[in-house]
């Protein structure tokens, strides 16, 4: 019994870090931005711009057709810009469903969406009737879910943090926003970290997380700890910055070059976008 | 006289909370000097540091840097910060502290633009940084993922990239590997000869005769209890185990058991 326990904690336990570890790597790696691809060398301000276009486009199409094509487009890029489809698609696909199906689901029915039925059936008593409406409105809201998520997913993966917070700066979001971010992405990873550390700090000393009352006790101290760390390092930092000559606007490098490349694929994205979405709703 | 960098001057500094870091410290530091200040935990070398970079402010007594008197108010103008922070560099005892950009370029860029450095000059300063600390491969890097050692490198790759006269280094070896100490050495004595002052806090007192012409002891009591020669300091045992330098090793060996003096770190016989 008491083996079982063990397990089931252990279980638990390495799972809890794994799921960690993925989200780590999900959401801080940077790994797929620094490989050499299409996405990767082009300049991030035309690339978030050209995906803005493409996510406009997805969001206005009302043919699932034509939204499917863009999808396409969106995975044909994946494989230019060398990520592996599997890793791409896991990513996309895996929380699609948790989105879409409370949404979809009522509405594939009559009382909630009438016209002609589909399917009848009777269970339990109740009359189901699923309509031809229904199914189409469902298959749209499904596709163009996967579409925006995907592209989202693929700016992100395939450009540096550092280079979509300067975007954000270049589009005129002002400069606390853009620091307020970046700390916070700082602090996922240091929390990430943290988390697993805390996990093998206690493990070395007690062996197994003891008891669970313990272990919310470690980590509810931790985390206060981590609160007033934070804040004393926040000022250090502040002295590190002027040491280093900050006086109130901090000036930044514009490492950014745009070449005939980048116009060209730019004016690329505009023709497709506006190609579907002049005739993409009669598809 | 002209060389005079920084005269400290009965130096008292409390941190918030009432925490007392120094106690009346005197010191005198000429333009070109090796200086070392040498202390166990807690006494007051950090904060020292932090008072000859304008960070801080005695609460009593005065510094003098470069002719003028450090004061709070006079840092408030943007041209007379940056004319005296072009001039001093500070490689904090925390390199995660220092490191605050998105990239390690960037971080390298942070000083000189900030002075108004031009981009073309900025771009050939990190390239010349990097070649010297050996960081190429990490310039695209986020500094809080790299290792230790990488963090240190690119702090002083960080304070390196400002060119200043004066470099004050916490704790510039400590838990770095021999050949990263090494390293990071050769590059303070390299700027030394080129004509800089660099003023160091360390207790690691292998680097010592290297880095230093003088030395400073902090005492417990957070004043100097001593000031000399490099050599003068190094031979005074019963000085550096009264204060923490040194310590008394009882160990075995082949089951007989022996004690002798030694330095933190040194190979045993
Ligand atoms: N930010 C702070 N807030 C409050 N007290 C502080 C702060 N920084 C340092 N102190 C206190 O000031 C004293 C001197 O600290 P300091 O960091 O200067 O020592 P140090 O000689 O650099 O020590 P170490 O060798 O550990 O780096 C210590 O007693 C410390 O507790
Ligand atoms: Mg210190």
């Amino acid at each position: 019994m008491n083996k079982l326990l063990h397990k089931r904690r252990d279980f638990i336990e390495r799972s809890l870090l794994s799921a960690l570890a993925f989200l780590k790597d999900a959401t801080l790696s940077e790994e797929c931005a620094n490989r050499k691809g299409f996405l990767q060398s082009q300049d991030p301000r035309f690339k978030t711009i050209s995906f803005l276009a493409f996510l406009v486009t997805a969001v206005s199409l009302k043919s699932a057709v034509s939204i499917g094509t863009l999808y396409g487009l969106c995975l044909l890029l994946a494989v230019f810009s060398r990520i592996p489809l599997k890793h791409f698609l896991t990513r996309t696909l895996l929380f699609i469903p948790l989105f879409s199906l409370c949404i979809v689901l009522p509405a594939l029915f009559s009382i909630v969406t009438p016209g002609e039925p589909v399917w009848t059936f009777h269970v339990l008593g109740i009359n189901g009737i699923i309509t031809r409406p229904g199914v189409d409105g469902a298959i749209l809201f499904v596709v163009r879910i996967a579409t925006s998520v995907s592209l989202v997913v693929l700016l992100s993966l395939t450009t540096r943090h550092s280079e979509l917070l300067k975007v954000l700066r270049i589009f005129g979001v002002p400069q606390l926003f853009v620091l307020t971010l970046s700390m916070c992405y700082r602090y996922l990873y240091l929390f990430a970290t943290m988390v697993e550390n805390i996990f093998t700090a206690v493990k070395s000393r007690v062996g197994v997380v003891s008891h669970h009352r313990h272990g919310q006790k470690v980590v509810a101290w931790n985390i206060a700890n981590t609160w007033n760390r934070t804040t004393h390092i926040s000022e250090e930092v502040y002295l590190a910055m002027l040491s280093r000559g900050y006086t109130g606007e901090p000036r930044h490098l514009s490492a950014f070059h745009a070449t005939p490349k980048e116009w060209f694929w730019l004016l690329c994205a505009v023709i497709i976008c506006a190609g579907l979405l002049y005739k993409g709703d009669t598809l | 006289m002209s060389d005079l960098i920084y005269e400290v001057k009965d130096v008292h500094f409390s941190w918030p909370g009432k925490f007392p870091a120094l106690c009346g410290v005197d010191m005198t530091i000429r333009s070109g000097e090796k200086i070392a200040v040498i202390g166990a935990n807690g006494t007051g070398k950090s904060t020292l540091l932090h008072l000859l970079d304008g960070l801080i402010f005695p609460h009593h007594g005065h510094v003098t840097a470069f002719g003028e008197r450090l004061l709070e108010h006079s840092l408030f103008d943007e041209q007379a910060a940056h004319r005296f922070r072009r001039r001093v560099g500070l490689v904090f005892q925390n390199a995660d502290i220092q490191l605050f950009c998105p990239s390690v370029r960037e971080d390298i860029a942070f000083g000189p633009l900030q002075f108004g450095v031009t981009e073309e000059e900025v771009n050939r300063r990190i390239r010349e940084v990097a070649q010297v600390l050996d960081i190429h491969h990490l310039l695209d890097r986020v500094p809080h993922q790299l290792s230790i050692g990488e963090k240190k490198r690119v702090a002083i790759a960080s304070v390196l990239a400002i060119d200043p006269d004066v470099y004050l280094f916490d704790e510039p070896t400590a838990g770095l590997d021999p050949l990263t100490v090494r390293h990071i050495i050769d590059f303070m004595v390299n700027a030394n000869r080129q004509g800089k002052t660099i003023i160091t806090a360390t207790h690691d007192l292998h680097i010592i005769g290297e880095i230093a012409d003088t030395v400073y002891v902090f005492g417990r009591n957070k004043r100097i209890v001593r000031g000399g020669s490099a050599e003068s300091v190094l031979n005074d045992r019963a000085l550096l185990e009264s204060n923490n330098l040194i310590h008394i090793h009882r160990h075995h060996h082949d089951g007989k058991e022996h004690v002798h003096q030694h330095l933190p770190l040194e190979q045993h016989d």
